[in-house]
């Protein structure tokens, strides 16, 4: 198949989504599949079709999302609606829309994602041994210690100190 | 305008502490929060303010409860059937009465609205069902809050918009919240007023005094 010319081709627009949990990168077909069911659940098939949401690369904690001019508000509004991914919870910030990668690619850069600090520290949050997963500024993630129970508590570096 | 998000469950009935929730929601241009069972408090420059939430027992027992909150508490009561609701509309101290998505059809019709605007007590619209649930579930709540919009926009009682998140994963910025809030049909006025009405400092804080 033939590259269309320029003027031929659609209009698109990409949005760049945090990720969150920090520190977590899912695989980017999980993503789109994630993506794909907000979209398809809350718009409808023939919605779907129009906005087009296609995953085009997942770097640095965020995701870049590709959708057709026009469509960024429905697309953003699903995006509100992803709660899981690959079988765990995950949440999508939108950070910002814009017509190229590129631009977006200078906003990542302007606002990087500090590096992991301190990953497998141990710590004890209210008498659980726990394992310290991402920590950026006062936010820390920590896995509790266990092989049934690995539960992902979100806090702050004050709690670690109360507790 | 103080841009409030209510109903949050912080840890132990979630897995984020409470200064982890006020710190995630000044990133995310919220105010103050209204957390479940936390002390009031101040954390990163986010007022916490208490909130109790009444539900599943008889209209009885949740009067009684609603009595024995402490002032300064925001009291949610969760919706139940028509009578159980208008039962609580005229109990004194109730502020929202919440849940409405999972009462049945008829349990907030003309009467409750009514009584709702008569009485100063707001009523909950959680967007986690939105978020959270798909299909039928997501489906029947958002026929429920639209009918509950219509109710508002006749009746005049206030309305709450809230994500009643137990995990920072389960939080939304203000702007994604106004988003939802425009998909369900709200102006954004209405938006407005939804997520200030907590916050507002006549709002549940005590007796309505009628200055002339």
């Amino acid at each position: 198949m033939t590259v269309r010319p320029p003027t031929l081709r659609e209009n698109r627009r990409y949005v760049l989504a945090r990720i969150l949990p920090q520190g977590f990168s899912p695989d980017p077909k999980d993503l789109y599949y994630a993506i794909a069911d907000a979209v398809t659940s809350l718009w409808g098939d023939d919605a779907a079709s129009r906005i087009h949401p296609a995953v085009v690369a997942v770097e640095n904690g965020h995701v870049f999302i590709r959708c057709q001019r026009g469509f960024e508000r429905e697309l953003l509004i699903a995006l509100t609606t992803t709660a899981t991914c690959g079988g765990g919870p995950v949440a999508l910030r939108t950070v910002a829309i814009s017509g190229t990668m590129e631009s977006l690619r200078n906003r990542l850069k302007s606002s990087p994602v500090p590096p992991v600090f301190g990953p497998g520290t141990d710590a004890t949050f209210d008498q659980r041994q726990c394992t310290v997963e991402y920590c950026e500024s006062q936010k820390i993630d920590v896995v509790e210690k266990g092989f049934k129970n690995a539960a992902r508590f979100f806090l702050t570096t004050e709690d670690l100190e109360d507790h | 305008m103080t841009i409030t998000d209510t109903g949050l469950r912080p840890y132990p009935n979630g897995d984020s502490s409470i200064r982890r929730m006020a710190l995630e929601a000044a990133g995310l241009g919220f105010d103050s929060l209204v957390a479940i069972g936390i002390p009031p408090a101040d954390y990163s420059g986010i007022t916490v303010r208490e909130g109790v939430l009444i539900g599943n027992i008889p209209a009885r027992e949740a009067s009684a409860a609603v009595k024995r909150s402490r002032e300064g508490t925001l009291v949610m009561v969760e919706a139940g059937d028509n009578g159980f609701n208008r039962a609580m509309l005229g109990v004194k101290g109730v502020h929202v009465l919440c849940g409405i998505q999972n009462a049945d059809r008829h349990a907030f019709d003309h009467v409750t609205a009514k009584m709702a605007a008569d009485n100063g007590v707001a009523v909950d619209i959680s967007l986690a069902p939105l978020i959270r649930k798909r299909g039928a579930s997501r489906q029947k709540a958002l026929q429920r809050y639209r009918d509950v919009l219509m109710l508002s926009r006749k009746f005049s009682f206030p309305l709450i918009l809230s994500t009643h998140a137990s995990s920072v994963l389960e939080m939304r910025s203000v702007r994604e919240m106004s988003a939802l809030a425009v998909m369900i049909g709200f102006d954004l006025p209405e938006v407005e007023s939804a997520l200030a009405c907590a916050g507002s400092a006549s709002f549940g804080t005590g007796p309505v005094r009628v200055i002339v």
